[in-house]
């Protein structure tokens, strides 16, 4: 018990400070994906929708719609096209507004 | 003109009610005729008793024949009996509004009345004896006359019981009293009451506990003293909602009054221990009908075993006053007296109401079990409300008569360090505890006598369906205004019960009681005073200071009415509320060792434990501990002894030649001796 | 809650700002969703320094913390609870099941919280970590400000890496 004390002691608060201060172990943490615009054409968005198991990608004339409510940071998409998905380490991603969390990627224009 | 003159009123009015009933009451007129007349002899007898008690004692009178089975009728109408007879004039007339609408005409229901009119006179009779041979025979009548009124459907086998249970046990105590009184006549040489009491001094000790306890024990069987109670749960529920409001509001009280009677007028005993003995009595009485009364799912039984309990009060509070009168607490004395008798009336007038009110409850939905009722609330709204202030007095809560009662009776309890004997003073507390202990399980079981068949869910479609039309309210709701008249009237009460104390005892409380200003004191100035007046009126002031404010907020606070949190289930089924056996189950784990229930489950098939090929029985019991370890072994013992005895009855002429020549030969023998 | 947003957030930030009492509610879940909730309460993450509280009383809650996808057999249970908390109260969704993804509308669910309850605030994830959780309750009272509204999900200003880099 004693032991368990002195070790906590000096081991200090292991409380995190957030939201007052940043947290140092939040970039561990599985975040939704964050697309290149360049990499995308319809086809590879047509892939990607296709992947993603929560329905959280779509396309549509111009862009991709990703909702990211939907998505679930399972990693399926950027399995598909490493070249267009990247981690996009956000993580503080509460919303009043169901809108704001639908966001539109702009395809490249060209076909490929 | 006295009081008795209104007594022979009364009497007469009754008389004239049995007859017409039983000559008419199969026609609905001849009914509604006879309970009139039984109605004017219940306000004779109301006004003849509250008059009685500032009256004071009148003379000893005998009129009529000179002698009445071989003694002379004499009748006295005492203050201590005042209070009774005006408590007997309440029910009866209260009765008497209830019964046209409760009974159907019939000449069944016309034996019925009959028999209990001769009742009620024997009742008024037992009050206004004024000897010991008056006094027995009206209460022999008595018993008599109850037991044909608890026997109103005779083919019925638990009714048949019930009556018998009743009839055994009068006749038990009947026993008991008979020596008592003989004792006592016997040492005094004079039948007369009032002779006797004024005698009493010369009445040696011995003699006198003696009378005392044999009259304890007596008295005992008819006021429900544990272990002396068992008629009681027995004949309430099988006899109609009227008799047993009878029964209890004023039977047993006759039994109080003639504990009353041997206490403190004909045998006062020395010493403190009597008192002792009967203040035990009393608070073991009072615990164990209010632990039994937990146990019970009849609302009849329930309300049965409550008498039992209030009856162990009132015995509690005499017995004190016992104690304080050996040890020269001479205003104590006074004061428990009057508590005890001012408990007397309470108790009769909620009990009759609570009583007449299961009998509206029962004709409504055709059950008296409370596991079948529920939500009658909302389908007997009168009733329910009639039967809320009925178990408000019964509880003890303020500002209702039953509080005010009982803390007068507490407040005599708690000065029991007045007593200046140690061992009596740590009784007196003892026992103090065991009526706290009471109180407070009397709310919770009348919590659950009231909450489980009025509130809620009703459990059954009769429950469901119950209807108030054609029920009768008149009788009940008088009663439930003369508690709320004995609460907010308290001080003109006491006074009027401190003046039949002044002729039982000689002390004159006044301003040890009634200080004036609407409060009442417990005999002394040093230690508590309460105001009923004022406290009722306070506690009504107090209701309304949350309806101001919730008027005053309710332009700006918007509300919104949504369900009761139930936890989100889709249906609430009635089902799923308290039972009645589940609300009191705590108690009965606490008490186990006096219930000593048992528990049997039986399943169709023993190799299926989860019983799923058919219905699993669950029956669970409270041992009837009294009738098994005291009743059913006595009964045995008598049993076997006939049995010895019965070779003397061998039905052979000749043996019985034999018995009248010996007799014979003794006789001789004697007389030449 | 019909004012307007800043009304709005002054009000909660009044009502709410110092003390607000959580009533966690699970329409289906997986239950991941709950042991990240329960996290909060754990000395790590310790929400009782912030002022929030677990309640399971509706009556006592200020806050609905809804997961799961709304299963329609759950419909009854979710209205009940909600009509039994006293206003002012704030409906939070939390993960992607309550969002809407990950099981569509179907002859079982609803598949979002939406359809039966009025959420305010939204808190994407699968589960939501607790730290994002504390970011979610923070908006909700009005403590903490949206950053997603402003996120675009775009590679173009970040720097090459993949999920787990340090």
């Amino acid at each position: 018990m004693t032991l368990w004390f002195v070790r906590g002691i000096r081991r200090g608060i292991v409380t995190t400070r957030y939201p007052a201060r940043p947290e140092e172990s939040a970039r561990f943490l599985p975040t939704p994906p964050a697309f290149r615009p360049r990499e995308l054409n319809r086809e590879t968005a047509d892939r990607l929708a296709q992947a993603c198991p929560s329905g959280a990608l779509t396309r549509d004339e111009d862009a991709l719609v990703f909702d990211v409510g939907r998505c679930t940071a399972c990693g399926r998409c950027a399995a598909e096209a490493s070249h267009a998905v990247i981690s996009s380490a956000a993580w503080e991603l509460a919303a009043t507004d169901r809108s704001t969390l639908i966001k539109r990627i702009p395809l490249r224009a060209a076909a490929p | 003109m006295t009081p008795l003159d209104l007594f022979y009123v009364a009497a007469g009015a009754w008389a004239c009610a049995a007859l017409v009933g039983l000559l008419t009451a199969r026609a609905a007129a001849g009914l509604l005729a006879c309970c009139a007349l039984s109605a004017v002899g219940g306000a004779a007898a109301a006004v003849g008793g509250g008059w009685s008690l500032l009256y004071g004692d009148t003379t000893v009178v005998s009129p009529g024949p000179a002698t009445v089975v071989g003694g002379p009728l004499q009748l006295q109408a005492t203050s201590l009996a005042g209070v009774f007879a005006a408590l007997l004039g309440v029910v009866a007339v209260a009765i008497a509004c209830y019964a046209p609408r409760y009974h159907t005409p019939s000449p069944g229901t016309g034996c019925y009345l009959a028999a209990y009119n001769l009742a009620l006179i024997a009742c008024l009779a037992v009050l206004a004896a004024g000897g010991m041979v008056t006094f027995l025979v009206a209460w022999e009548t008595m018993s008599l006359a109850c037991y044909l009124l608890i026997l109103r459907h005779p083919r019925d086998l638990q009714v048949a019981r019930g009556a018998f249970w009743f009839l055994a046990l009068s006749e038990a105590g009947f026993l008991l009293v008979v020596a008592a009184f003989v004792i006592l006549s016997a040492k005094t040489g004079s039948t007369s009451l009032a002779a006797i009491a004024a005698h009493a001094a010369a009445v040696p000790g011995g003699w006198r506990a003696a009378a005392f306890l044999l009259a304890l024990t007596g008295f005992g069987f008819k006021a429900g003293l544990v272990p002396l109670h068992a008629w009681l749960p027995e004949a309430h529920p099988v006899a109609p909602a009227d008799g047993s409001a009878f029964l209890s509001g004023v039977v047993v009280k006759m039994g109080v009054y003639g504990i009353a009677l041997f206490a403190f007028r004909l045998a006062p005993p020395l010493g403190a221990w009597p008192g002792l003995v009967m203040m035990f009595a009393g608070a073991v009485t009072a615990a164990i009908g209010i632990l039994y009364a937990m146990a019970e799912g009849d609302i009849k039984r329930f309300l049965a075993y409550s008498t039992i309990e209030n009856a162990g009060i009132i015995v509690t509070a005499f017995g004190a006053a016992m104690i304080f009168h050996a040890s020269g607490q001479r205003a104590l004395w006074a004061l428990l007296l009057i508590a005890g008798i001012y408990h007397v009336a309470n108790h009769g007038c909620y009990k009759s109401l609570l009583f007449l009110e299961a009998g509206v409850t029962e004709h409504a939905t055709g059950t008296r079990n409370m596991d079948r009722l529920g939500g009658l609330v909302h389908r007997l709204p009168r009733s329910a409300v009639i039967a809320f202030v009925g178990t408000l007095g019964i509880a003890a809560l303020p500002p209702l008569n039953g509080f005010v009662s009982e803390w007068l009776i507490f407040q005599g309890l708690f000065q029991g360090f007045r007593t200046g004997s140690h061992l009596t003073g740590i009784l007196i507390v003892l026992a103090a505890g065991t009526l706290g202990l009471t109180g407070g399980l009397a709310i919770y079981a009348f919590v659950r006598g009231f909450g489980i068949p009025y509130l809620g869910m009703p459990r059954t479609r009769q429950a469901a369906e119950a209807t108030e039309r054609r029920q009768p309210v008149l009788g009940p709701a008088l009663l439930a205004v003369a508690c709320v008249a004995l609460a907010l009237g308290a001080p003109v009460v006491l006074y009027a019960l401190s003046r039949a104390a002044r002729t039982v005892t000689g002390v004159t409380l006044g301003p040890l009681l009634l200080p004036g200003d609407l409060t009442v004191i417990p005999a002394h100035t040093d230690f508590a005073a309460l105001s009923p007046t004022y406290l009722a009126v306070f506690l009504v002031c107090a209701l309304a200071v949350p309806l101001l404010i919730y008027a005053a907020g309710r332009p700006r606070a918007r509300s919104t009415r949504v369900p009761v949190w139930d936890g989100g289930i889709v249906a609430f089924k009635p089902r799923m509320q308290y039972s009645a056996m589940t609300f009191s189950a705590p108690t009965r784990v606490t008490f186990d060792a006096l219930y000593q229930p048992s528990v049997s489950v039986t399943r169709p098939s023993d190799d299926d434990p989860a019983g799923r090929s058919g219905p699993v029985h669950y029956e669970a019991q409270v041992t009837p501990v009294f009738q098994r370890y005291l009743y059913q072994p006595l009964v045995r013992s008598l049993e076997w002894l006939s049995d010895l005895v019965r070779p003397i009855q061998s039905g052979d002429v000749n043996l019985y030649l034999l018995y009248v020549f010996a007799v014979i030969l003794l006789a001789y023998l004697l007389g030449a001796v | 809650m019909s004012t307007s947003a800043d009304d709005l957030r002054a009000a909660i930030e009044r009502q709410f700002g110092r003390s607000l009492h959580i009533r966690t509610l699970d329409t289906g879940s997986c239950a991941v969703c709950e042991q990240e909730i329960r996290l909060l309460a754990a000395p790590h993450y310790d929400l009782h320094r912030l002022g929030f509280f677990f309640t399971p009383a509706p009556r006592h809650a200020d806050l609905l913390l809804v997961t799961g996808p709304m299963i329609r057999a759950f419909e009854v249970a979710a209205r009940k609870t909600y009509d039994a908390m006293p206003g002012p109260k704030v409906v939070v969704g939390v993960g992607a099941c309550a969002l809407g993804g990950v099981y569509p509308a179907d002859p079982f669910t609803h598949g979002t919280v939406d359809a039966v309850l009025p959420v305010d605030v939204w808190i994407p994830g699968c589960p939501p970590s607790p730290l994002a959780l504390l970011h979610g309750l923070g908006v909700a009272v009005g403590r903490l400000a949206e950053k997603v509204r402003d996120l675009p999900f775009t590679a173009e200003d970040q720097p090459e890496r993949t999920r787990g880099d340090s």
